[in-house]
């Protein structure tokens, strides 16, 4: 019975049909992969990472920077000293520099390569001639640090190219070395693998792969990488479809600009134009043979050939592409041995991974949030412009943990215990100069300048004087507090008594004393006497958004900030009383360099700059004579520097807050743990933020004077208007008819001064 | 007299700024910035050609790259502000105005300029008894000029 049935099906008429039905879907199959490819392939556009840039260093006649500081920044922009012979280079002598700038395009134009003498007298510039023109030039900008991008999924970097820029010896050196028959070929080479197996086992290494060019394309661009025979039969039909649709210049591109050539801590190195900078620090069109051939090395393992690590393998490797290129007569006998003589010339630039200012970038990325969406920002190649200063930034990281290493030994402290963070910003435009986010500034990791949020202490102090002191008929810097025990109960809220630092009360105090010794129990009894809602509505208008909770405590900073949020707060007594958005982009820009958008610089004034010239003056007080004194460790007293020190309770977090003529910085030290750390803020922060200063050579501070305020002498004994007649009396500012009326004792004007000078009439006839 | 003559101002200062708005050549006088330092002028004058062809954004990048250098240049806020107004933003002008004036020293012209732009921000913003309460102010600092 079953016989007829078996015979039937194989009947040379279903055979027919079975064969057809296999082929049709062989048919179906190669054509869902004709489908595939092509959309992709047309499709393709590689996910290209945001680039984010340093600010360009502004060079101008009176600026101030020494030979030697320039030379350095050079040296970090990666410019090559000794010659002058392309963008880029650099030479210099004791007081000028003469240099060749990188053409860059910049927001507003793009800026030609320019031959530069810069000539300097001390520490500043003096004249800087364009070379070429014998001109002398108002202002130029070098190209700005490259310092990060904000990366595609698996952190793809590439810089793309087009077929025109790529040198033609770096492709003859490709098909060379990976697919000879290229231009030949269908896609597929079978004589090609016999060739490969051929001449591997002869050389006993493997230095050609059977896989045509297009074939790996097609790997790198569909497939993932299991080795199975039916991954290579699609490949190889996907290969030879790929090569019917499309040119070898087309597919040769492609190829040239997906490839992948290296890693970079996370960042992953893809295509020639990127790997050119990466390994070469220059353009792709600039490489020479040697280059090109190490290029090309490392196609076939990127990490078993990585120049910087591997240098021996790498050599072997380049010169044997050489050899190859030899032996094809691609090269003459004569570039051959030359090439093959040369060092590797790898860049010595340390690999910075996705950036070397991961925590700057971090905020770069949550600002760019707000207009951008994510996938736009790791994938349309846009070009960003920040706030970052380089210099700033460094410094910045060296003295913190500098510091934070010293403060350690000094007071036996666990080694590694302390943490750090730091916020430079620009006094009157609040751009961000540096964000220092910890200790090991490199790594990506807790960003504190921006998410630690840890108790502020007597950094909130400046908002309680601040409102006294827009109430002049009640409050002057000189008017008398009272430092006595103080006890405050209010419903629901325990018992509250607070205690100075050094465990004493201090009776009458002048109000700018109160501060500068950061009293806590007058300022405490100030406080409730003006009310707290209107202390926190003053702490908001300075710029603090998070709710502040109105209980007597906040007056002495039992609320959390971060170090972010304080300088926001400190940029608006710093600004003269304008709020003013702390911003650390400038420009974007699209890949081809069409303005996208500005961030252009905003202020509100937000408070009385009477009132914020007064509690200026009292923070100025701080450091002259108060509890940051120890500033004059670092720098001289007429930078006239105002600050605040803050420093919590058993110790946990030390901050100084302070601020120049041109700069602002926030600095807070403490622990993850939020263990006690031993230090106040002037034993710790401070000096941080004091080593910093000083070697970014701030601006003194000379704040703006209101209309309204006026300078009367008084007698620091008494608190009353001082003349002539008064030794040690000094200059105080007043908001017009704020002044003390009554004159000191010492003056020609008291009652008691009058009758003295009656007898000495008498007397003296 | 005193009244009539400041009311003469307020029409000369108030009408060819609305007239003519947003022509940047439409103000009566623009002051020169001074500086000892040539970088902040240079930049101060492609600020002014930009905004003479119209690229008010590109003028605004310049004064902010100038106040980079001089934070303190009350010109160069004034600058600000007259762009910003043409920029159709009355409301940064006015605040860069009043910046400008905490840096403006005895520099009585300086002061009656920007209190006549705080007015033209606020005439822009329909704030018409802040303009010429602001005209006022400008008034009074041209006569102490």
């Amino acid at each position: 019975m079953r016989r007829p049935k078996l015979r039937k099906y194989l009947r040379p008429r279903t055979l027919l049909l079975a064969g057809a039905a296999l082929l049709a879907a062989l048919a179906i199959y190669v054509a869902y992969l004709d489908f595939t490819i092509r959309t992709q392939f047309e499709g393709k556009r590689w996910a290209l990472p945001a680039r984010v840039y340093a600010s360009p260093l502004e060079l101008y006649p009176g600026k101030k920077i020494s030979a030697a500081q320039l030379s350095e920044e050079l040296a970090v922009l990666n410019y090559r000293h000794g010659t002058l012979d392309e963008p880029g280079t650099y030479l210099r002598d004791r007081e000028s520099i003469e240099l060749v700038s990188r053409p860059f395009a910049f927001w507003d134009g793009a800026q030609p390569a320019l031959r530069l003498a810069i000539a300097f007298s001390g520490k500043q510039i003096s004249k800087i001639d364009n070379l070429e023109t014998g001109q002398a030039l108002p202002l130029v900008r070098l190209d700005p640090l490259l310092i990060g991008g904000i990366y595609p999924a698996h952190n793809e970097d590439r810089v793309l190219v087009k077929l025109d820029e790529v040198p033609p010896i770096l492709i003859k050196a490709l098909t060379a070395v990976e697919d000879r028959k290229f231009y030949e070929h269908h896609g597929v080479d079978p004589r090609g693998i016999a060739r490969a197996l051929w001449t591997n086992l002869r050389a006993g290494d493997a230095v050609q792969g059977g896989s045509t060019l297009t074939q790996q394309l097609v790997k790198n661009f569909y497939l993932t990488s299991d080795r199975t025979l039916r991954r290579k039969i699609t490949e190889a039909i996907m290969a030879l479809l790929l090569d019917a649709h499309y040119g070898k210049d087309e597919i040769l591109e492609a190829y040239i600009n997906e490839i992948y050539l290296g890693q970079d801590g996370n960042r992953a190195i893809h295509g020639f134009g990127l790997a050119a900078q990466y390994y070469f620090d220059r353009p792709l069109h600039q490489l020479t043979l040697s280059q090109a051939a190490l290029l090309v090395g490392l196609v076939k393992g990127p990490s078993y050939y990585d120049p910087r690590r591997h240098p021996d393998r790498a050599l072997t490797r380049r010169n044997l592409v050489l050899t190859e290129l030899a032996d094809q007569h691609a090269i003459t006998n004569a570039e051959y041995l030359g090439a093959k003589t040369l060092p590797l010339e790898v860049a010595t630039r340390a690999p910075m991974g996705t950036s070397p200012y991961p925590a700057f970038l971090a905020l770069v990325h949550r600002q760019l949030r707000s207009d951008y969406s994510d996938t736009d920002l790791r994938s349309e190649g846009l070009r960003i412009f920040t706030t970052l200063d380089p210099h700033v930034q460094r410094t910045a990281e060296q003295a913190l943990t500098t510091r934070l290493s010293t403060l350690e030994k000094q007071r036996r402290i666990p080694a590694n215990s302390l943490e750090g963070a730091i916020v430079v910003t620009g006094s009157e435009n609040g751009e961000v100069l540096a964000v220092v986010g910890g200790r090991r500034s490199r790594y990506e990791g807790f960003n504190r300048a921006l998410d630690a949020v840890r108790q502020i202490g007597s950094l909130i102090k400046p908002a309680v004087y601040l409102t006294a002191l827009s109430q002049p008929d009640k409050y002057t810097l000189t008017t008398r507090l009272d430092d006595s025990p103080l006890v405050w109960t209010e419903p629901g809220v325990k018992e509250w008594a607070p205690q100075n630092y050094d465990r004493e009360f201090h009776g009458e105090v002048e109000l700018r004393t109160a501060l500068a010794e950061s009293y806590n129990v007058s300022t405490a009894r100030l406080g409730l006497a003006l009310g707290l809602p209107a202390i926190i509505e003053n702490a908001h208008r300075l710029g603090v958004e998070r709710n502040l909770p109105p209980y007597g405590s906040t007056l002495l900073g039992t609320i959390g900030l971060t170090p972010f949020e304080v300088t926001q707060m400190y940029q608006t007594l710093a600004s003269g009383g304008f709020r003013t958005p702390l911003r650390a982009i400038r420009e974007v820009l699209t890949p081809e360099g069409a303005p996208l958008k500005r961030y252009s610089l905003a202020v509100t004034q937000a408070v009385d700059p009477a009132a914020v010239y007064l509690t200026t003056t009292a923070l100025q007080h701080v450091v002259q004579s108060g509890t940051a004194t120890g500033l004059g460790a670092y720098l001289p007293a007429d930078i006239n520097v105002a600050g605040k020190t803050g420093t919590t309770d058993d110790l946990r977090d030390s901050w100084f807050a302070g601020f120049t003529g041109d700069k602002l910085a926030v600095v807070w030290v403490g622990r993850d743990d939020n263990q006690t750390t031993n230090l106040t803020g002037a034993a710790g922060a401070l000096t941080v933020w004091g080593q910093m200063m000083a070697q970014l050579d701030p601006e003194p501070l000379v704040p703006a004077m209101p209309e309204s305020i006026e300078l009367v002498r008084i007698d620091t004994k008494t608190g009353l208007r001082a003349d002539g007649g008064c030794d040690g009396a000094i200059e105080i500012p007043y908001i017009r008819g704020s002044a003390p009326t009554e004159p000191a004792p010492c003056s020609g004007h008291s009652p008691v001064e009058k009758i003295k000078n009656w007898f000495r009439r008498l007397f003296e006839r | 007299m005193k009244n009539l003559c400041a009311l003469a101002l307020l029409a000369a200062v108030a009408l060819p700024g609305c007239a003519n708005f947003p022509s940047p050549t439409a103000e009566p006088e623009a002051l020169p910035v001074t500086s000892d330092n040539n970088a902040v002028t240079a930049l101060a004058e492609s600020a002014r050609q930009d905004a003479a062809a119209g690229r008010l954004n590109a003028a605004a990048a310049n004064l902010e790259r100038a106040l980079r250098i001089e934070p303190r240049n009350a010109m160069l806020w004034h600058e600000l502000a007259r762009v910003n107004l043409h920029q159709g933003q009355p409301n940064e002008a006015a605040q860069f105005a009043t910046k400008s004036n905490t840096f403006a020293g005895d520099n009585a012209a300086l002061r009656a300029s920007n209190w006549r732009l705080i007015g033209q921000a606020r005439t822009q913003s329909g704030d018409q008894a802040g303009a010429e309460s602001a005209f006022e102010r400008a008034a009074q600092f041209e006569r102490q000029r």
